[in-house]
């Protein structure tokens, strides 16, 4: 397995391709210094075997002249028996073996396409008189060098003693010389194992510096980066490699670095708008759901009101025949008497039917809206009279600060004053009935549009944040159950929205709390 | 002699009756019509002074009646009863050529007045 991985990693490959390069490389340069050297030690050992064939040619030479045949064949022996020599024979020119070192092989003779007679007598009828050699392989597997030597005529041969040959014979016979080679072969054999050892250590040490340095160049870092990406793959874009060369790969490193802090950056900026956006998502579901809330609300308010405006009139009637009759009943009782006092009351108390139905109408804003110039000071001035003489204005100092100059606005009197009642209660409950109600009225410009307010300032216990929001919704109330309908500010919101104005609120809890209208100015 | 011949026209007995029993001792003579169409008829049948109409009614609204009686009876001063104060009701009223408008409930004393009014007593 781990071999595996070697094969397949860039350090494996390019040691294996480098060592498959330098095996064959070697190989080749092998073989070619094996041949050069080969041939060069063969030149030379012909060279030698040459001149020694020269020697044994001139150590016989007396004998030759004398013909002295014992004196040859010892010298012949003695040299034959020399390590190096396998053998020396003399051929007659018959091709007779005269002389040899082999004494068993004296008296051979020797056919004309022998290998001994052939390289001068093959196809020629008259020999070539120069030498030859030729190499062949003993039974140990070691060369021998086989040379053959003319023995040429001279004058002191046919003018010798014996007279044995005549004049014109240019060749008297051949030496034939077998030396061997094995010396040559074993030395060229240790040096090729030599020359393999050399190849084999190169190899080797080329390896582990080949090695040393792509682990430390090339693995190391590519191994550095590959878990970096792994952990980048991961999810961990803090993750940063360190690579300190200033190579290719340390600009690699740089480059990663680089890439995940950018990538860092861009999914910070997405988890932050993932953020922004499911808090945007969440406030509009919010809004979304404060409208349908409103929306059942405003629905609940128109039933509400249309219901209210069938009881009213039904009501009323019934109404008027109390009323009516009450009131004919009144007159045939005396001033003071008990049975006057009664029927007052019933009176009064079917008067107050009719508020009720009447208030009910005029929350459900089933009253026509009729917008003309109205002057808010004097609204303000007849809702404040309205409730100063209520039991629950005795404790409560009203301050009016209001601007007379202060033009018209266009809106309906009566919803105006609707609303202005309904701040101003509001804030007498707000105190509990002790304190001061500033009311002030002022011109004020907002987005290039002039507008009326009007400031309601209580000094009551002021309202909570949580509460706050819930403010204008319609049926949200904070009076005890009974007193309020939580329609009011619902109500009078809805009727300075539709005259183009604004209310909004301003509260501190123990300090009292200031609501503003806002109308638009009557233009024409 | 009558103080005039006055027609209240309304689908509710209570207040038909109120205005019987409010009007009549103060020397006035009241009849009644319990629809639009009933007291139309009658209209036909002799003259009235005043007409009282009730503005919400189920055959015939107060209003219709108003236009009809305006067209054939110019003469006759019509006062309009609303069951609750809608202004724009009374200025549509008014506008149609009603005399006044009253809104129930009301007190024998307040629609004596309009009455008075309306008779230029």
């Amino acid at each position: 397995m781990e071999a595996k991985r070697f094969v397949y990693s860039l350090t494996g490959k390019l040691i294996l391709t480098i060592s498959a390069l330098m095996v064959i490389g070697s190989i080749i340069l092998g073989y070619l210094m094996y041949r050069n050297r080969e041939a060069e030690l063969i030149e030379h050992s012909v060279d030698s075997g040459i001149s020694f064939t020269e020697q044994i040619k001139k150590s016989t030479r007396f004998g030759m002249l004398h013909y002295d045949v014992n004196l040859i064949q010892r010298t012949v022996e003695d040299i034959g028996s020399s390590k190096g020599v396998n053998k020396i024979n003399i051929f007659d020119a018959k091709g007779k073996i005269a002389y040899s070192s082999r004494k068993e092989e004296i008296g051979t003779v020797l056919s004309l396409d022998s290998y001994v007679c052939s390289p001068c007598h093959a196809g020629v009828s008259k020999p070539k008189t120069t030498q030859s050699w030729s190499i062949s392989m003993d039974k140990e597997g070691y060369r021998v060098l086989n040379i053959i030597q003319p023995i040429h005529n001279e004058p002191a041969c046919y003018s010798a003693a014996c007279h044995a040959h005549p004049k014109d014979q240019l060749v008297l016979g051949l030496m034939e010389a077998d030396l061997s080679l094995a010396y040559l072969d074993k030395g060229i054999r240790q040096q090729g194992l030599v020359f393999i050892a050399y190849i084999v250590s190169f190899f080797l040490i080329i390896s582990i510096v080949f090695y040393i340095i792509l682990w430390k160049f090339v693995h190391t870092p590519m191994s550095i980066l590959s878990k970096g990406m792994k952990r980048v793959a991961s999810g961990d874009l803090e993750s940063t490699v360190r690579i300190d060369t200033k190579d290719e790969m340390g600009e690699l490193a740089n480059a990663f670095n680089a890439m995940t802090a950018d990538l860092s950056k861009a999914k910070k900026e997405l988890v932050e708008w993932g953020n922004t956006l499911e808090k945007k998502v969440g406030e509009k579901t919010e809004e979304i759901k404060k409208a349908h809330a409103q929306f059942i609300h405003s629905a609940k308010l128109a039933s509400l009101g249309r219901m209210a405006a069938g009881v009213a009139h039904e009501i009323n009637s019934p109404l008027t025949g109390i009323v009516t009759f009450g009131h004919l009943l009144l007159k045939r009782f005396p001033e003071g008497s008990q049975e006057k006092e009664d029927i007052e009351v019933v009176i009064e108390q079917a008067n107050r039917c009719s508020s009720i139905i009447k208030g009910l109408l005029s929350f459900a804003r089933a009253t026509m809206v009729d917008k003309g110039p109205v002057n808010v000071n004097d609204v303000l001035k007849s809702s404040l009279n309205m409730v100063s003489r209520k039991v629950d204005f005795f404790n409560i100092t009203i301050d009016q600060m209001l601007d007379e100059s202060l033009p018209s606005v266009k809106a309906d009197a009566s919803q105006l004053q609707q609303v202005f009642l309904n701040m101003i209660l509001n804030a007498a409950d707000a105190m509990d009935g002790k304190g001061t109600l500033t009311v002030s009225t002022r011109k004020v410009s907002e987005d290039g549009r002039t507008f009326a307010e009007v400031d309601f300032t209580d000094t009551g216990h002021g309202i909570s944040q949580e509460n706050m929001a819930k403010l204008f919704e319609p049926f949200f109330t904070t009076k005890p159950v009974g007193k309020g309908t939580g329609l009011g500010l619902a109500v009078s919101r809805g009727i300075v929205q539709e005259h183009g104005g604004k209310i909004f609120v301003k509260s501190k809890v123990g300090e009292g709390t200031s609501f503003f209208v806002r109308l638009p100015l009557y233009e024409g | 002699m009558s103080k005039g011949k006055i027609l209240v026209i309304d689908d509710e007995d209570i207040v038909l009756k109120s205005c019987h029993r409010a009007l009549t001792p103060e020397g006035y003579d009241v009849k009644t019509a319990k629809s639009g169409v009933e007291g139309l008829k009658m209209l036909e049948n002799e003259p009235f002074n005043v007409a009282l109409i009730d503005v919400k009614m189920p055959d015939m609204d107060g209003m219709e009646v108003l236009k009809k009686i305006k067209e054939r009876w110019p003469d006759v001063a019509v006062i309009i009863i609303t069951g609750y104060s809608a202004i724009a009701t009374a200025v549509s009223s008014i506008k149609l050529g009603a005399f006044d408008y009253i809104e129930k409930p009301f007190t024998p004393d307040g629609i004596l007045s309009v009455i008075k009014k309306a008779l230029g007593q």
